[in-house]
């Protein structure tokens, strides 16, 4: 190599060392000794939901005494979270909670793990065949979506109609939403089901969904955002249209914004799940996994309903999602 | 990889110019060195971790997630050496494999039949989106940029109209069991081999071939091409062709790996490919470059990316460190170059900038 070459490599060490400085993680022991590896695949990064569910799997491995090491991709998307899930079972933890992107195509990179005797969690997603995972834990989302409507039957009393903005299908835990909260609809004949439209995960189209659908019916009452992104562009979408606080929008988690936006009064109602608690069953499962005892194969986890009247009791400050541990 | 390393002395063709064959020389010099870097990288995250990161399944991985990526590659390479560039190829994968993907369900059946016929639609959206982007650089005289920038949103634009914006599923079990996951024998992933097959015979085409050559020609000089008579616009609208043809190839081999047409995860996927074809010594100004520089230049981020997280570093840092080998690479190849038409030696000894080289001042 000539010095042009040495430069590259030069800043290329540079860079690797400044890194590694830079990494918080501590450094761990060999495969076989020392405290349990633990790694968490995200189904995006730098998402409040999957961030309190961090702070939930860290806590509660400190507890056990196991190492957690937090991957993901930078979309929610199988394409990019397939090469960070295979880097993750490369560096051989003793087990992977995972939140899969898709239930089909994370299906096959998961058993590559489990076929390299790596215990996994399934962890909010789920898989097509979930029977791979030792357990998988999320949140009963059936129960979630008619927890959303009972908040919409609340703040709309009258009846009318109806719209639910999801994200695509194919994801398991938004599919239970809105049919959860469908379902609900149906047993209620002073409520008429719009059926779902799919933001595909962008707030910009998510608005143009409920500017589009409100020009179409104007005497809808209510809307059921399934997650963060649509809840924030419905919001958008009701603001564009001067229809804010005339038509009810119920979100689902309770991140930074969509707090803000029940703080504002332009969302009057959040559903937040509890990742944190998601996070803390799936390291026990995972632990009870190694360790060969029995593992709950399936866990559902509850609800709270966020309003204005009590955001700002301790239970309900407790119920809000964490941007940082 | 071996075999392509072979390839890389083809370029004497150009000898009969003095600074082409320096510039042609550069290029290979360059995929040389930027093969120690990324050797020097597998290296360091080898000592770093040396029970995990070379095991066969991580390489396999590895290699399997940068075969899709080398696909692209080759078309790119092409393209760049012209001194053009195409935005469009995530965008035409992804229609490619909507389109191929619609077309297979409403046949039904898993059988090689329905997988033949995906195939080769996917290649045709593919062949189609690159006559169209060749055809309106060469003959509306519209910038490459910004033809293929209006292609990008195009194709991805009607993969959404026609999808709904919802990733489609739709694969025979055939192409998901053999391309998406098969191995040839042991543990050879079938979906590399078979990116393998396409990066030999594009090193083929594009250094043993007239086509090639002509890729060369139009890319050093257009004009000079053209007086010795390449039909410069023709040339033109094969090469944007072949870069569309890979990308629509690209497209079904991602449909089977994913069985899914991942429509929101390849918003970066053309600026990965070029960093990737720029790092490994395409000259963004043309006239330069080899395939087999491009997959060196593609494993890069691959090897990165699956190191940082095996170190367990923040993911976000793989960026840093490739944006900074994408930089050092083409200061590289600028100064090289600019050395070369001054014709002076193709040492220079810029690191003296910084007091810490040999004092060696030749000129």
């Amino acid at each position: 190599m000539n010095r042009n070459g040495a430069i590259i490599a030069g800043l290329l060490t540079l860079a690797l060392a400044a890194t590694g400085c830079g990494s918080s993680n501590p450094p761990s022991s060999g495969p076989s000794s020392g405290p349990l590896k633990l790694a968490f695949v995200q189904g995006v990064i730098g998402d409040a939901f999957y961030v309190t569910m961090q702070c939930g799997i860290e806590e509660e491995a400190a507890k056990l005494g196991a190492t957690v090491s937090t991957n993901g991709p930078q979309k929610f998307d199988p394409s990019l979270q397939t090469p960070v899930l295979q880097s993750v079972i490369a560096s051989q933890p003793n087990a992977i909670l995972i939140a899969p992107t898709d239930v089909s195509a994370m299906q096959q990179p998961i058993q590559q793990a489990v076929q390299q005797n790596i215990k996994v969690v399934l962890v909010d997603t789920t898989l097509k065949d979930p029977s791979v995972a030792a357990s998988a834990i999320a949140s009963d989302n059936l129960g979630g979506g008619k927890a959303a409507f009972d908040a919409i039957q609340q703040l709309a009393p009258n009846g009318g109609k109806v719209l639910v903005v999801s994200v695509q299908p194919g994801i398991s835990t938004t599919d239970d939403r809105a049919k959860g909260f469908q379902d609900a609809v149906k047993a209620n004949p002073a409520y008429q089901d719009l059926g779902v439209q799919y933001s595909n995960n962008d707030p910009q189209k998510a608005a143009q969904i409920v500017s589009a659908a409100l020009q179409a019916n104007p005497d809808i009452v209510g809307i059921f955002a399934t997650n963060l992104f649509s809840a924030e562009g419905s919001a958008t979408g009701l603001r564009q249209s001067g229809r804010q606080g005339v038509v009810k929008i119920v979100g689902f988690d309770a991140g930074p914004d969509q707090v803000k936006a029940l703080q504002d009064g332009t969302v009057q109602a959040l559903v937040a799940q509890q990742p944190a608690l998601i996070g803390r069953d799936g390291v026990t499962q995972a632990v009870a996994a190694l360790k060969g005892q029995p593992v709950t194969k399936s866990i559902g986890t509850g609800f709270t309903v966020l309003t204005q009247a009590n955001l700002n009791t301790p239970e309900g400050q407790a119920a809000v999602y964490k941007t940082a541990c | 990889m071996t075999s392509l390393a072979s390839t890389r002395d083809d370029t004497a063709f150009l000898d009969d110019e003095g600074p082409r064959s320096r510039l042609a020389r550069l290029a290979q010099l360059q995929a040389l060195q930027i093969l120690l870097v990324l050797a020097l990288i597998v290296l360091i995250f080898a000592v770093l971790r040396p029970d995990t990161f070379l095991t066969p399944f991580n390489i396999r991985g590895t290699v399997v997630n940068t075969s899709i990526l080398a696909v692209l590659g080759v078309g790119m390479t092409f393209v760049i050496i012209t001194g053009g560039i195409d935005l469009s190829v995530g965008s035409v994968l992804v229609f490619s494999g909507v389109i191929a993907s619609k077309v297979m369900g409403a046949m039904g059946g898993d059988g090689w039949g329905t997988a033949i016929v995906g195939i080769l639609v996917a290649c045709l959206c593919g062949l189609g989106w690159g006559l169209i982007n060749g055809l309106l650089i060469a003959k509306a005289r519209v910038p490459p940029l910004i033809v293929t920038l209006g292609t990008l949103g195009m194709a991805l634009g009607f993969s959404q109209i026609i999808t709904g914006g919802i990733d489609l599923r739709e694969a025979p079990d055939v192409l998901v069991n053999t391309v998406g996951f098969g191995n040839i024998v042991g543990q050879i992933p079938v979906l590399s081999t078979i990116a393998l097959v396409v990066v030999v015979l594009g090193a083929i085409v594009l250094h043993r071939t007239k086509f090639g050559l002509y890729t060369f020609a139009v890319g050093s000089n257009a004009e000079a091409g053209r007086r010795v008579g390449v039909r410069v616009d023709l040339h033109l609208i094969k090469v944007y062709a072949l870069a569309g043809l890979v990308a629509g190839f690209a497209g079904i081999l991602n449909l089977s790996f994913f069985q899914s047409t991942t429509i929101s995860g390849q918003s970066n996927t053309n600026l990965n490919v070029i960093a990737g074809v720029v790092i490994g010594g395409t000259s963004l100004f043309g006239g330069v470059g080899t395939i087999f520089g491009t997959v060196v230049g593609l494993f890069i981020p691959s090897v990165l990316q699956n190191g940082f997280v095996i170190l367990g570093v923040q993911s976000f840092w793989q960026q840093v460190v490739v944006g900074a080998v994408l930089i050092a690479a083409v200061y590289v190849d600028q100064a090289r170059r600019a050395a070369a038409l001054r014709g002076s030696s193709l040492q220079f000894p810029f690191l003296s900038r910084f007091g810490s080289g040999p004092r060696k001042v030749n000129r």
